[in-house]
Order: C-alpha cells, then structure tokens, then sequence
C-alpha cells in the first residue's frame, strides 16, 4: 500500500471519529433535560407555548441532518 | 402524573425493541379483543394482495443464495433508505411512542431521539467501510480480519440470539395488537403473520422483504402527515395553540412540555440513550441492509435517506403525541365504563386518527400498524436465516466453498423453523411479562456487535482473542444485569427491590465489554494475534475505497 492512499485512509478515519464525536456530544446533551438545566430549557420562548425542551429536540433532530448532508458533501468533494 | 417503575420498563422495553410493541396486556391490564373492523381488514387485505404480487415478482429473480439475501445489490440508496427507515418507523414507534406521551408528554422524545441518533452514526462509522468489506451479513466483515471460524460462530450465535429475542417480542406484540386492532384470536394472528412471512422471505427473499418495507414506509409517512396535518389544521396551523389545548387537558398541565413527567433520573435517561443508540447500531438485520445497494456510495446514501425519512417522522410523531392530548383526553368517545383509555395508551395513536378522519383513517393506520409488523417479522427472519446457513453452514462448515442449491435449499429451510419457532415461542410467551426479552437483543447488540464490528474497522491493535473474551464479557453481563434489574429481578420473580437499578445496563456493560477486547488484545502475543493485527492494514483501503482500490494498490 502506498503512503498516500494510507494517509488518505487515515485523514477520512480522524473525519469520521470528528463526526462521530460532536454527534455524540449533541446527541448526550439532550440529558441536560432531566437535570437543573432543564429547568432553564423548561422556559417558554416568547408568547408561544413552546419551550426550550421541545425546541431542542428539533434543533437536534435538524442538526443531525445538518450534520449528516456535511459529511456527504465533504466525502463528495474527495471522490472527485 | 408520574408513572409505576414496572409500566415505565414495560412502556420503554417495547418501544425500545423497536418494531416490537406492546404486549399491551403487560401495560394496561388484559387486551380486550375489539370488534372486527371491516374496513381496516378491506384495506389489509389490498396491502396484503399486492405484497403478494411483489413477492411473486421477486421470486423470478430469486434463484441464488446471492440474490436471496442481498437482493442481487439492484436496490437503490433511495429506495434503501426508505427500508432501512421502515424498520425503525414501526408500529412501536407510531403507537408506543404516541402512547408514551399521551401519558407524559415531553418525556416519550427521549425515545425518539434515542432511535433516531444512531442513524447519523450508522452513517459516520459504518455505512461505507461495511459494504466495501462484507458480501451478505456484517460477520463476513470482521471474519476477513479476524479467525474466521470462531469469530463466526460467536457472532453468528449473538446474530440468532438477538433475533429469536427480538421475534418472540414481535410475535407477542403482534397477537395483543392484530387482537386489539381487529378482534383476531391471538393464535390466529400469529399464524398469519407468520404463513404471509414465511411467504415473502422463503419465495422472495431480501427483494421481497425490502419491497414489502419501502411499500409500508411510505404508508406509514402517509399516515402520520395526514393525521399530523389534521392536528395542526385543527389548531388553526398553530403548534403553539396545539400545545395550548394539550395543557388544558393533561392533569400535568404545562409540565407535560418540559422533561419529568415520566423519567426523573439523568443516569437512566443516560442508560437508555446509550443502548438505543448503539444497540440500533448493531442489529444484524439492520446491518444486511448495506449490501442490498450496488457500491459504497449508494450504502452511504441509504443511511442519509434513511435519516431524512426517520427525522421527519418523528417531528410528525411530537405533532401526534400532543394531539393526542388535546383531542383524545376528555372525549368520551375514547373511553370505556371505568374511565380507562380504550385499549390502553398504546391506542392513543389509533385513537387520535379517528378523532380526525373517522373510520377511514382508523382503518388505514390499523392496516398499515399491520403491514408494519409484516415487514419487520420477515427482515428479522432473514437475518436470523443468514446467520445459520451462510455464516455458519456455508462459511464454517463448508469453509467458504457451499453447494450453492444445497446453500439455497438450506436458507429456505432455515426460514420455515424460525417461523415456526416464533408462532410456538409467541404462543408460549403470550402471558408472559415479555418486557426483558425485548431488552435483551439492543444490550446485547451494544455490548457484543457494535464494539467487534467498530474495533475490527478502526483499531489496528484488535485480535480475535479480545473479540472473544469481550464478546463473552458482553453476552454474560448483559443478560445478568438485566435478570438482576426491575424488569427480572421484581417484575417476572416478584422481588421487592431490585439488585441493579436500571432497566438497560448497556451504558455499563457495553464500556466493559470494549475494556476487555483492549486489554486482552493488547496482552495478545500468539502468533493468530500477529496475523489480525497484519490484516488490518491490508483491508485499510478496501475499507475506504472500495474493491477496486486494492487492486490498484500495491499490496
């Protein structure tokens, strides 16, 4: 095997264990909810009757995906 | 409003198996058999006939061993996605999930985002480096690296053991629902549901399977923005008014929008999200997806399309959840002499689409709930097919070099037992508290799959004999913790207390099990330990770019 194509093979491992670790991040802080923070996430926003919990758990949802079309994009971008 | 521990796990272990459901007798008491519905069986019964068809279709192109189980790599990531999706949006999802926060409101999410956070990691870690690796099942992807035999029998046996649970749940949720949803005896459900899989997998294979899936997907995404649209336009399209008249009706009032209700503990919260999340991971029959689309590109599609269609549908599921609230509570339509939710608060979900399209509506989502069960049986079936006479027969037994019909033969055949033995487990199981069998296929899918399948991808210094020790380390402290939690230890053997506290020990066991395989690799000095450590470099780029890639490289 050539060093380039290890280098590149080692290059997209870090990108997916970076990935891996800001989705796990995200993913875990969703606790924060059962905690004394989650009396602050408990707030309402504004005159809506929506609060902070529930606004998270779409936020999270959104960003996972965000998250997700980075990963497909940045993989695209090296295929070519 | 705070619910019981016991109904917390039961509510829980079901959804958490997934497609698995409710036992709802094991929640609110015995199923009470409903009154036929003519119109879901009418809409069944087409869902049922043009399976039928597909099944056929897929049984002319269904001729090898290969095409049997990964459909000849024809699906696309699109279409892939969608199954792969099918699979999680189930009717566990649809009505365990409704049903949870029907009960507590914002705490049923954290079952949401517990399913749908794998995917982006399924994606990130697996997607790609296991369709360049494998050819059927995830075991010929660590069995490349590791010695073969033994790493396949082990895998291979946590492959069935995870499915044999994860069908008894299955089957005994799906004779309380099929009963609940229309008046069907429980043993007569089970038979059906198992004669129409055994239809579809033995005659069509994965094409079939994954067929039945995408057609069920889409029916149920149909379902809940329909219902969901209903809602929002009955709150004049204001989620805040939804939620507003969902306050009114909760005795929890407002504490139903904020984390509480039902879990109070971040460390159990904490249980959970780790063995959903790497559990799902490692579902072996979620895995053979990846090698029913042609390349790595499409695999990695699948697993993004497969978020896009989870995530949206969940998002439908927090607008069903607290419609549930705002129309279902106080409509005595929905309740019986005592007070009690018809059906229990699984129905929640059944019961709000009547509340916004009548029997229609009714109808559809109890055929689709159906239809859900359906596909889920027959992936699970497969997989646990795949195990027996590829992994094993074909691979240990005849060392990679099977009679290809004698290999076809035996898959068929390998499918006929495992329906039977569901139909008779099912039966066996129908007044059991089944809650620990569904937990048992995601803590042992954490504790054993997902770590040899991820330290077998990315670490170098992984051996077969860490994979082994590990393995065991998993299997055994995961079936001991969970005897020893609430869901065994007080629930099925009537203790008063349990030893360990937690329905789902994967955030312990899991760590454990990966402790293990390190540290035993890292002591591993044999000559066997050498050779894996040596074949990790060689499947490197494989892994990265695919087949053609080695073949230009200078290996």
């Amino acid at each position: 095997m050539t060093d380039a194509n290890i280098e590149a093979v080692h290059r997209k491992t870090r990108q997916r264990l970076l990935f891996t670790g800001i989705h796990l991040v995200l993913y875990f802080s969703f606790t924060l909810n059962w905690t004394s923070w989650g009396e602050r996430l408990g707030g309402y926003l504004g005159e809506t009757r929506l609060t902070g919990s529930l606004m998270m758990f779409v936020v999270l949802v959104v960003t996972f995906i965000f998250l997700e079309t980075v990963f497909l994009l940045l993989s695209r971008r090296e295929a070519r | 409003m705070r619910l019981s521990v016991s109904r917390l796990a039961t509510a829980s272990a079901l959804f958490l198996c997934s497609d698995l459901l409710l036992a709802a007798g094991a929640i609110e008491g015995a199923p009470v058999r409903q009154e036929v519905n003519p119109i879901a069986i009418g809409m069944f019964l087409l869902f049922v006939a043009f399976t039928l068809y597909v099944t056929w279709w897929a049984s002319k192109a269904t001729k090898t061993s290969s095409t049997f189980y990964n459909a000849g790599g024809q699906i696309t990531g699109a279409q892939n996605g969608l199954a792969i999706a099918g699979d999680f949006m189930s009717a566990a999802s649809f009505l365990g999930i409704t049903g949870l926060m029907y009960v507590g409101g914002f705490d049923g999410l954290i079952l949401s985002l517990g399913a749908f956070g794998a995917w982006p990691v399924f994606m990130f870690l697996f997607a790609k480096r296991v369709r360049n690796l494998g050819n059927f099942t995830f075991i010929d992807v660590i069995s490349q690296r590791l010695d073969r035999d033994p790493i396949r029998l082990v895998t291979a046996f946590s492959t069935i053991l995870i499915v044999i649970m994860y069908l008894i749940a299955q089957m005994v949720g799906a004779g309380t629902l099929i009963q609940l949803l229309f008046g069907l005896p429980y043993e007569w459900a089970l038979l059906l549901v198992s004669g129409l899989v055994l239809a579809y997998v033995a005659f069509g294979g994965m094409l079939a399977t994954t067929w039945v899936q995408i057609i069920k997907a889409g029916l149920l995404l149909m379902g809940v923005t329909l219902i969901a649209a209903l809602l929002l336009a009955n709150s004049e399209f204001s989620l805040s008014n939804l939620l507003g008249k969902a306050t009114a009706n909760h005795p929890n009032g407002d504490g139903i929008l904020r984390a509480g209700s039902i879990f109070d503990d971040p460390i159990q919260i904490l249980t959970i999200q780790v063995s959903m999340l790497f559990g799902t991971v490692g579902l072996p029959h979620i895995l053979m997806r990846l090698f029913t689309v042609p390349d790595m590109h499409q695999a990695k599609l699948s697993a993004y399309y497969a978020s896009l269609f989870i995530g949206y549908f969940y998002i439908a599921l927090l607008v069903m959840g607290f419609g549930s609230i705002a129309y279902v509570v106080g409509n005595p339509e929905f309740f019986n002499e005592q007070g009690k939710l018809i059906g229990g608060s699984n129905m929640a979900a059944i019961h709000v689409a009547t509340a916004m399209g009548g029997d229609i509506l009714t109808g559809f989502m109890s055929a689709v709930c159906f239809a859900t069960i359906l596909a889920v049986v027959a992936g699970l079936t497969l997989s646990g097919a795949a195990a027996i006479s590829h992994d094993v027969y074909a691979e240990v037994l005849k060392k990679g070099k099977p009679n290809p019909k004698t290999e076809l033969r035996l898959t068929r055949i390998s499918v006929l037992l495992i329906g039977s033995a569901a139909v008779a487990l099912g039966i066996a199981f129908q007044h059991e508290n089944i809650a620990f069998i569904a937990t048992i296929p995601m803590v042992v899918s954490a504790s054993v799959t997902f770590p040899i399948l991820f330290l077998s991808l990315f670490w170098q210094g992984f051996t077969t004999r860490g994979a082994l020790y590990g393995a065991g380390v998993g299997l055994v402290s995961s079936i001991v913790l969970i005897v020893l939690g609430p869901q065994v230890w007080v629930s099925v053997m009537g203790n008063t207390e349990a030893l360990f506290p937690y329905d789902y020990p994967a955030l312990f066991t899991m760590p454990a099990s990966v402790l293990v395989m390190v540290i035993i690799s890292r002591r591993d000095r044999s000559e066997r330990g050498g050779i894996d450590r040596e074949n990790y470099f060689r499947l490197l780029v494989r892994s990265e770019f695919g087949p053609s890639a080695t073949e230009t490289a200078d290996v």
